[in-house]
């Protein structure tokens, strides 16, 4: 794997950064670190799905929803206990990174973006009409049991969660199953012609995405007490994530995590300037100007900073 | 050890179209054909029927005597043949190293895992090529088309194959380029590879072969010896454009 002692130094360093925040921090900005720590696994869940392997989801929330609403139905309806709810809830989204899979055995591309983007808005309408006694509608559930009380326990949950899950992506990456995964992305009729089943490659990742965006879905509702179709299969939403992962930077495990914290903090900036849907036009746009600046992202950025700094470091 | 190829009545329809009709040679364990005709004869066709990219509407393929047919392509490579292609396919953006660590990466997602890469495999793999060591760290975009075929052989080499296609193995090679594939490909047949190879370089092609077999429109016209198949008549009409 080409581990170092300064990779897990750094990972520690991160770690005691984010976990003294809240000493520094007001219990606001506390909240969106939350959000923040929320998007970071959604968009490392997206990445490990269409950074690495290139087929592009716009219908990330199917996977998402598919883990919330189980778990919320699991403990609101039938009285089971978040515990055990959460597990099923991650085993369920992991059959639907199945269903997801079944199109990508066929076709890529647009094509494929378009299916889950159908995906997500057939599960939105599905939630919606099929028992709205069970799913509670258009109006989602409130009263859901929570993980945690209060904003600072909320935040060590989550970031907890964000830091264990991006570990792990990360570790598993660095393997030869990342490299085959990323090389699905460059050249699929090549790894099959190294001798690498295609087929079975896609699955790990559409199950590995899945477990992660069921895990941070369940998680999730269960921080906020409620859930909102209206919200959770939001097209903004979607493209939250796809720009968050897109822009720090797609098929690495950190440039999702730095793509999340900046946009969280950017939107949640420019609130009180924009209050209305007009700031993901701003964000947008300079969503374009980065990702025109530097295709690979923020984190591509910082490195061509680091050796930039390396080089005139020499020169003097 | 090497493996033997049989392919017998192969045909492939595309709609209306016959790329390969009712085909069929041998290759012998350690043998190397030549595969030669025109442009649009069949030839890559036949690879790719031969590796699962295509299956084939009839016919049967066989490595040691086993029908291959129902496997798919990383099953096939498994059986022991492997090919390459007319243009390069890199993973642009890995380095050299881990275009070559694809090719070494067993099919499993466990070991995969649990597995280490293997340097100095992938190493040697790029040595016994003519890569050199500072060339491993670098992109596939960094490198001449003769080092690309190069670290295309290399990732073949490493699925550890008994057979090997060659698919114009020599296109946009410059002569100390050919000179240095050829002696790659003559030191593998001493080391008993079977190859089927293609190529419009018919000099360079040669030296390198046993016999040869010629195909135009899809159908086999000749086989036998290299200067045989070159003096056919009907090679020379279709292949050559010359009565």
């Amino acid at each position: 794997m080409g581990l170092r002692w300064h990779h897990f130094a750094l990972w520690g360093l991160f770690a005691v950064t984010l976990f003294v925040l809240p000493e520094f921090v007001s219990r606001g900005t506390l909240r969106t670190l939350i959000f923040a720590n929320f998007l970071a696994i959604f968009a490392i869940s997206w990445d490990t799905l269409s950074g690495r392997t290139g087929y592009i989801s716009f219908g990330h929330p199917f996977l998402i929803g598919i883990g919330a609403y189980t778990t919320a139905i699991l403990t609101k309806r039938f009285d089971v206990a978040m515990e055990i709810s959460i597990p099923i809830a991650v085993i369920a989204t992991m059959v639907g990174g199945l269903i997801v899979l079944l199109p990508a055995l066929r076709i890529k591309g647009s094509y494929f973006a378009l299916v889950t983007l159908a995906m997500m808005e057939l599960i939105y309408q599905l939630v919606q009409v099929i028992r709205p006694d069970l799913t509670g509608g258009t109006r989602g559930m409130s009263g859901l049991p929570t993980l945690t009380r209060g904003a600072v326990n909320g935040y060590y949950m989550s970031v907890s969660l964000m830091l264990a899950i991006a570990l792990t992506t990360w570790l598993v990456m660095r393997t030869r199953l990342g490299t085959a995964l990323s090389a699905i992305g460059m050249n699929e009729e090549a790894v099959s012609g190294s001798g690498l089943s295609v087929t079975k490659l896609k699955m790990a990742a559409f199950l590995f995405s899945a477990f992660i965006a069921g895990l941070g879905g369940a998680v999730y509702i269960h921080y906020l007490g409620s859930i909102a179709p209206r919200a959770l299969f939001d097209i903004n939403f979607v493209f939250t994530i796809i720009v968050a992962a897109l822009i720090g930077g797609a098929g690495t495990t950190v440039g999702p995590i730095a793509g999340a914290f900046f946009l969280t903090f950017l939107l949640e900036y420019l609130r009180p300037y924009l209050p209305g849907a007009e700031r993901y036009m701003v964000y947008s746009g300079l969503a374009l100007i980065l990702y025109m600046a530097q295709p690979k992202g923020m984190w591509e950025l910082f490195f061509q900073g680091i050796a930039k700094f390396d080089r005139l470091g020499r020169r003097e | 050890m090497s493996a033997k190829l049989e392919i017998r009545n192969l045909v492939k329809r595309f709609g209306g179209l016959v790329a390969t009709n009712d085909v069929s040679f041998t290759v012998e364990p350690g043998q190397s054909i030549g595969l030669i005709g025109p442009n649009g004869a069949g030839k890559t066709t036949i690879f790719s029927q031969i590796m699962g990219e295509h299956q084939q509407s009839s016919g049967d393929i066989l490595i040691d005597e086993n029908e291959i047919s129902r496997l798919s392509t990383p099953q096939r490579i498994l059986a022991g043949v492997s090919r390459t292609y007319q243009v390069p396919r890199p993973f642009s953006d890995m380095s050299v190293a881990e275009n070559i660590r694809v090719g070494l990466t067993p099919d499993s997602i466990w070991q995969m895992i649990t597995r280490g890469p293997n340097p100095d495999r992938e190493l040697e793999l790029a040595e016994s090529v003519g890569l050199a060591e500072e060339q491993l760290a670098r992109l596939p975009s960094e490198l001449s088309m003769g080092d690309l075929r190069k670290l295309e052989m290399a990732r073949t080499l490493a699925t550890a194959p008994r057979m090997m296609l060659l698919d114009e193995v020599f296109a946009g090679l410059t002569v100390n380029e050919i000179a240095v594939i050829s002696k790659l490909v003559q030191s593998m047949r001493d080391d008993g590879m079977t190859f089927l190879i293609v190529s419009h370089d018919l000099k360079a092609l040669e030296p390198l072969v046993d016999e040869a077999i010629a195909i135009n429109q899809g159908q086999l016209i000749a086989e036998g010896s290299y200067s045989d198949v070159m003096a056919d008549k009907a090679v020379r009409a279709s292949y050559l454009g010359a009565e």
